[in-house]
């Protein structure tokens, strides 16, 4: 390869390739295991956000999972700039539902641990701190401690840990999934204007159609038992997005072609577990 | 002072009075139990002879040597045990079989193994010590929050700072109350080996003034058993409070 093609090469590469990813997880009585994810292959651009959605059960989280390096694949492959995947590490930070915050930590020590792993000095660790904490709009709360915090602030205060390491790709497990439908709306527009202050390349994932317009450049729909990639979508609606973007008529049809594609799965959730229901 | 406080103080006042009034009328024999009017004499004069004192530091200190040992061992094996599977499967049956022997029933061959004096007292101690510091370390440890762990791994942490800012510190809420559970087994376990086995100390002072029938000075010396265990308790919550102030706590 000449000098050129390896330029185009790198620049054409996605920052994150998923190619013919299994994985299964050992059950007892059953040698071949239960199939979470089957044949999963995705591609991410840097600077892009990407949804993955996809009714519960539908694997999306062992997906991230494995990207993120806390699973490892039964099959295939996960190449974050074309290197093999094999255990967490800071160019991938996580974003958890349950916000995952050291209640040990204030916000400023939270913010700073991922600093601190690399044995950067406390005079720098502060003001990298500091600047991702005034981004997430938490300035003032840095001596608290999580659990003297609402909900909504343990979130942002989570997304600072995980940015101050300046990682590449920033993944994000439903990160809103435990709080109230206005603080959901709120945290959504600030993830919109993080993103686009940060341009860092995001997989978030999340059960809500609603998000996943709001939010995505692309959309990753995915199916359930096993877990399987059904449709991709690109949203045709630029950037910023805005509280009017939801009223758009891309928005709302997009959103109506996503519900029709999705109905049968939760509408199969649905009839499956009123038939465990009725069996239990 | 709240209605709660006044409510505590005038109950014990209450008792005391009481206990004062039959013991006036002579409802009491002094000789099974004396008054608070000659259990306070008996304790101001233990106390100016420099004998309670001497005894409770001597009680003091085996209970510190034996909680230390207890300390350090229980933690290191919770720890590692919580950890491994494969050592915790080879040693917990021999942990959970060694537990339920009381620490009193351990009193007979500490003393063979180690004669009378301070040591016999030191083992008693470690033993009722060591198992609530142990079972609280290794239930810690053992459910300690995974995604708390993924967390720190994503963010580079490396074993080192693992175990010290992650690991320790997600346990020490639930090791803590094991620390002060052990530390009142610890104290009840020193003056039951002192009642046998040592030559100072407080439980040694009850069963002497036993002998001479001096049921004041028994008294006395249980009196300051309960005083010296009540103020170790309130120390280890305060220290508690300190160490852990993240702790959400029922108010």
């Amino acid at each position: 390869m000449d000098g050129t093609a390896k330029v185009i090469a790198a620049a054409t590469m996605p920052q994150l390739l998923i190619a013919g990813l299994v994985k299964r997880f050992p059950v007892r009585g059953k040698p071949e295991g239960i199939l979470a994810l089957d044949g999963i292959n995705l591609d991410v651009h840097p600077g892009e956000f990407v949804l993955l959605l996809g009714p519960s059960g539908c694997g999306k989280s062992t997906l991230l999972n494995v990207i993120a390096g806390f699973l490892t694949p039964t099959e295939g492959h996960v190449l974050h700039e074309g290197q093999e995947v094999v255990r967490p590490d800071r160019r991938r930070t996580v974003v958890f539902q349950d916000y995952a915050l050291f209640p040990w930590m204030t916000v400023q020590k939270n913010v700073e641990f991922g600093l601190k792993t690399q044995g950067v000095s406390l005079k720098e660790r502060a003001e990298v701190a500091k600047h991702f904490i005034d981004l997430v709009r938490l300035s003032g709360f840095e001596d608290r401690f999580p659990h003297e915090i609402s909900g909504g602030m343990k979130q942002r205060a989570a997304i600072a840990r995980a940015l101050a390491p300046n990682p590449d790709i920033l993944l994000m497990d439903e990160p809103f999934g435990a709080l109230d439908a206005q603080t959901r709306v709120l945290l959504q527009e600030e993830v919109v204007r993080i993103s686009a202050e940060t341009k860092k390349t995001v997989l978030f994932v999340t059960h809500s159609i609603e998000e996943a317009v709001f939010l995505g450049d692309r959309i990753v729909v995915m199916s359930a038992r096993p877990g399987r990639i059904r449709a991709e979508y690109v949203v045709p609606i630029g950037r910023p997005r805005t509280p009017e973007t939801r009223s758009l008529p891309e928005f709302i049809t997009l959103a109506q072609d996503l519900w029709h594609t999705l109905k049968p799965e939760w509408q199969d959730d649905k009839t499956k577990e009123d038939i465990e229901e009725s069996n239990s | 002072m709240n209605t709660s406080t006044v409510r505590h103080v005038a109950g014990f006042a209450a008792f005391i009075g009481l206990w004062q009034f039959f013991a006036t009328v002579g409802w009491i024999n002094p000789v099974l139990l004396p008054s608070p009017e000659r259990l306070l004499f008996a304790a101001w004069e233990l106390f100016a002879e420099g004998v309670l004192v001497e005894h409770t530091i001597a009680s003091l200190w085996r209970v510190l040597v034996g909680f230390l040992l207890a300390g350090l061992v229980g933690i290191a094996f919770g720890v590692v045990l919580g950890w491994s599977r494969v050592l915790s499967d080879l040693v917990r049956p021999i942990v959970e079989s060694l537990r339920p022997i009381p620490p009193i029933a351990w009193t007979p061959i500490a003393i063979l193994w180690f004669g009378v004096g301070n040591a016999p007292s030191y083992f008693l101690v470690f033993i009722g010590a060591v198992f609530p510091v142990f079972v609280n370390t290794f239930s810690a440890v053992r459910n300690i929050d995974r995604v708390q762990i993924n967390a720190a791994l994503c963010l580079g942490a490396g074993p080192g700072i693992l175990i010290r800012d992650i690991l320790i510190p997600a346990s020490l809420p639930i090791i803590f109350p094991g620390l002060r559970i052990a530390l009142g087994v610890g104290w009840m376990c020193v003056v039951a080996a002192e009642l046998i086995a040592a030559q100072s100390g407080l439980g040694y002072m009850i069963q002497q003034n036993r002998v001479l029938l001096q049921t004041q000075n028994v008294v006395t010396g249980m009196i300051t058993i309960g005083l010296v265990g009540f103020a170790m308790s309130a120390l280890m919550s305060m220290l508690e409070r300190r160490l852990i102030p993240w702790m959400e706590r029922p108010k």
